[in-house]
């Protein structure tokens, strides 16, 4: 990387399309002297010391609120959590309200975490805080995907020609949208296998969309991503049971063994249902990079806090007389 | 008596696509003659044109103007002045008031109200249940003693088959049109925008196309079963359009509309989740823009409606789940369909007036503003050297939640002539 490249400030990260390959490969590499700092007694660099890091978040998430709090603390920043119940919003105060109030705390950094697709986005062109989207809707989850490319990166360190298979719940997934982006931009194939009514014909192009396992398996990919299937799908008929799903579209037994024996690494964002995405054979194989990936979560965490920058506030100017 | 001399205009007709150059002769209040270099007298008022298009003033059949239950986002003086600014002179306001607009008495209220604050008539469309609830009709019969035009439940699509057949069987016997929104609401669900890619790049519940066609397909046959009279409102797809077509081949009764909105937008203006552009039914795809454009110049759709539906900033501001669909109209629709049908030559002016003017006038029984001899002069004058910037300011509605806000759009309308009286001088 050459020091004297000119580039713009990034304020917010809220897609991972809005990254260029180049940005998104400063940011794992950034990620990379993190991580190394967690096998020292001291995990702690000055870096942010002095700025104010706010998890701002809509939606309940202990895990990725957790995983913030720590990147941000291992950074020195001062961290605050501002839990805000949606029902409340609706009825009186609206997000801008809440923002407004958060600007003149003078936050640094807003890490916001919504139900709703769009809302950090509309959060970020309102404030001078740089703006980290930690989820909203089943829009994208940009920093999920990233830690997963670190992850990935970790493994197959030319990721180029690479395959990865996302399995399960694509339409209301934001972690499917945003792997699939993260992903393609590194050059790496992309299938996707799930029931026909979770996995729209609308997905991107580059996409290979697989009907069966046995096409799971001739496409090969180094990589099995399962997500997590949130269990009320079922009652919306998005399909007939919990069993068949597993049968049909989860890492059954079976299955598991041939994967094995296949050497295939098994990713998740977690939390695991067990006995539906997978069985609980995977989670004790020794290619299951679950809980790398969550290790990884804060170095990618901190190398994200690392690389945006906040607008400069303008002070307000005194009052007459004061 | 007094005589005006409309001068160096040039007239959208019914005749012809392009414009007319030729003066008017208006004699109190009622036109005399049209013709090219009319001779000025001593008595005439010369009111100079030059430069100007004059349009037959134009109707919208579908506005929301919000009172009683919520003056916050509009009143029907503030709705009924945001129409004379877009150029219309008479509206329908739908019945989706709190409380409904579903009996005789409330018809009354509302068009006492509208007398008494507003400068255009404003034509009430009674619910065709009571409380809009889709259950048991609400009192028809007294509701067209009263001059309601239309029955309708908004967008309350009637789920209930039963209930629209005998609806549009009981309305057989008074000079009314039932009014129909098309959707088929277990399939469009929690949607809020149309489903397809750009809903699934966005992350955004989907509303499928099928919602509406079915809706169409399923409304309009029972009409044609049971030979009841029927208006389509919001027509937002091309197999809409077909079905339409379709029935009316068959000789089915049916009237439609569009709005300028889904004429002009498609589903790629939600990027940036801007809540302006969240409406039901959902902005569509080009493909469907197309065909409703090819719908409006054949004359399957009818007219074009704006389905003015104010909301306030705040509710607007919400997420775009949250916040109410809907968008305002009446300012800028002559406007845009000015500016991106109009100059482009992809609408003629006689096609024009036709669907922003007469179709709609003809619904609401209000007397045809075209220039003939014989005919009340009520006008809306553009002027094509001005341009018109949408604003927060610019709007005389109440809200401004416009797809079209921070835009420029070609034209600006310069005067609304009823009789001998500019409304907008």
């Amino acid at each position: 990387m050459t020091e004297d490249i000119p580039s713009t400030p990034r304020k917010d990260l809220l897609t991972i399309g809005e990254l260029s390959r180049e940005e998104i490969l400063s940011i794992l590499e950034t990620a990379k002297p993190f991580k190394e700092l967690f096998t020292r007694s001291v995990k702690k660099v000055p870096t942010l010391r002095g700025k104010t890091v706010l998890n701002l978040f809509y939606e309940p998430s202990t895990r990725t609120r957790t995983s913030f709090e720590i990147a941000a603390k291992r950074l020195s920043a001062d961290v605050t959590n501002f839990a805000v119940s949606t029902s409340s919003v609706v009825k009186g105060e609206s997000i801008l309200d809440t923002i407004d109030t958060l600007q003149s705390m003078q936050v640094d950094y807003m890490v916001v975490r919504h139900k709703v697709s769009g809302v950090p986005e509309y959060i970020a062109r309102h404030t001078h805080a740089a703006v980290i989207n930690a989820g909203d809707g089943y829009h994208a989850h940009p920093t999920q995907a990233l830690l997963d490319a670190f992850t990935f990166q970790e493994i197959y360190p030319e990721m180029d020609g690479h395959r990865i298979v996302v399995a399960g719940d694509i339409l209301h997934s934001r972690v499917a949208r945003s792997v699939f982006e993260v992903m393609h931009q590194l050059g790496v194939e992309v299938g996707t296998f799930g029931p026909a009514t979770l996995v729209p014909d609308t997905v991107p192009d580059f996409v290979t969309i697989l009907t069966s396992f046995e096409e799971v398996l001739e496409f090969n990919p180094h990589v099995l991503y399962l997500l997590r299937l949130q269990l009320e799908r079922q009652q919306a008929n998005f399909f007939p049971s919990m069993r068949e799903y597993h049968r049909q579209y989860g890492v059954t037994l079976d299955r598991f063994k041939i994967l094995r024996d296949r050497g295939t690494w098994i990713m998740h964002p977690g939390p695991v249902n067990r006995g539906v995405e997978l069985v609980d054979d995977v989670m004790s194989y020794e290619r299951t990079l679950i809980n790398t990936q969550v290790e990884n979560g804060i170095a990618t965490r901190m190398a994200i806090l690392y690389h945006l920058t906040p607008e400069e506030r303008k002070r307000p100017e005194p009052e007459a007389g004061q | 008596m007094s005589e005006l001399l409309f001068q160096g205009g040039q007239l959208a007709v019914t005749t012809q696509s392009d414009l007319l150059q030729a003066d008017i002769r208006v004699l109190d209040g009622i036109i005399q003659e049209i013709g090219p270099h009319l001779q000025a007298s001593d008595q005439h008022q010369v009111i100079n044109c030059s430069g100007k298009i004059l349009i037959p003033a134009l109707a919208d059949a579908h506005v929301h103007l919000r009172e009683p239950g919520r003056e916050d986002a509009e009143t029907i003086a503030s709705g009924t002045e945001a129409a004379l600014a877009g150029g219309f002179t008479h509206v329908l306001a739908m019945p989706n008031t709190d409380p409904p607009i579903d009996t005789g008495g409330m018809v009354t209220f509302v068009q006492t109200m509208a007398r008494n604050k507003a400068r255009i008539p404003v034509s009430v469309a009674g619910s065709l249940t009571q409380g809009r609830e889709g259950s048991k009709l609400a009192e028809i019969a007294d509701m067209a003693t009263q001059g309601v035009v239309m029955v309708t439940d908004c967008n309350h699509a009637l789920q209930d088959e039963y209930v629209l057949r005998r609806a549009l069987e009981y309305t057989r016997h008074f000079d009314m049109v039932v009014g129909v929104y098309p959707d088929t609401p277990s399939l469009s669900r929690e949607g809020v925008m149309h489903e397809g890619r750009e809903s699934f790049r966005l992350g955004l519940p989907g509303i499928p196309a099928m919602a509406e066609e079915i809706g169409i397909e399923r409304d309009l046959r029972v009409a044609h079963a049971v030979k009841g009279r029927i208006h389509v409102q919001n027509v937002s797809t091309a197999e809409g359009v077909a079905t339409i077509r379709r029935f009316k081949e068959r000789g089915l009764n049916v009237t439609a509309e569009t709005t300028p909105h889904h004429l002009l937008l498609n589903h790629s203006a939600l990027e940036g989740y801007g809540t302006r552009f969240k409406m039901m039914p959902p902005l569509r795809t080009p493909e469907d823009q197309a065909a409703l454009l090819e719908g409006l110049k054949d004359g399957t759709l009818d007219m074009i409606a704006t389905g003015h539906a104010p909301h306030t900033d705040f509710e607007k501001n919400l997420d775009f789940l949250n916040a109410p669909f809907g968008v305002v109209g009446l300012e800028t629709a002559l406007l845009c369909v000015y500016s991106d049908l109009i100059l482009s030559g992809q609408l003629g002016w006689d096609t024009l007036i036709e669907r922003l003017s007469s179709a709609p006038r003809l619904l609401m029984k209000s007397p045809l503003t075209t220039f003939e001899p014989g005919h009340g002069f009520e006008c809306t004058i553009l002027d094509p050297s001005l341009q018109t910037t949408v604003s927060r300011e610019s709007f005389q509605s109440q809200s401004f939640n416009s797809p079209w806000l921070g835009e420029t759009l070609k034209g600006g309308i310069s005067a609304v002539w009823r009789g001998e009286t500019d409304l907008l001088g």
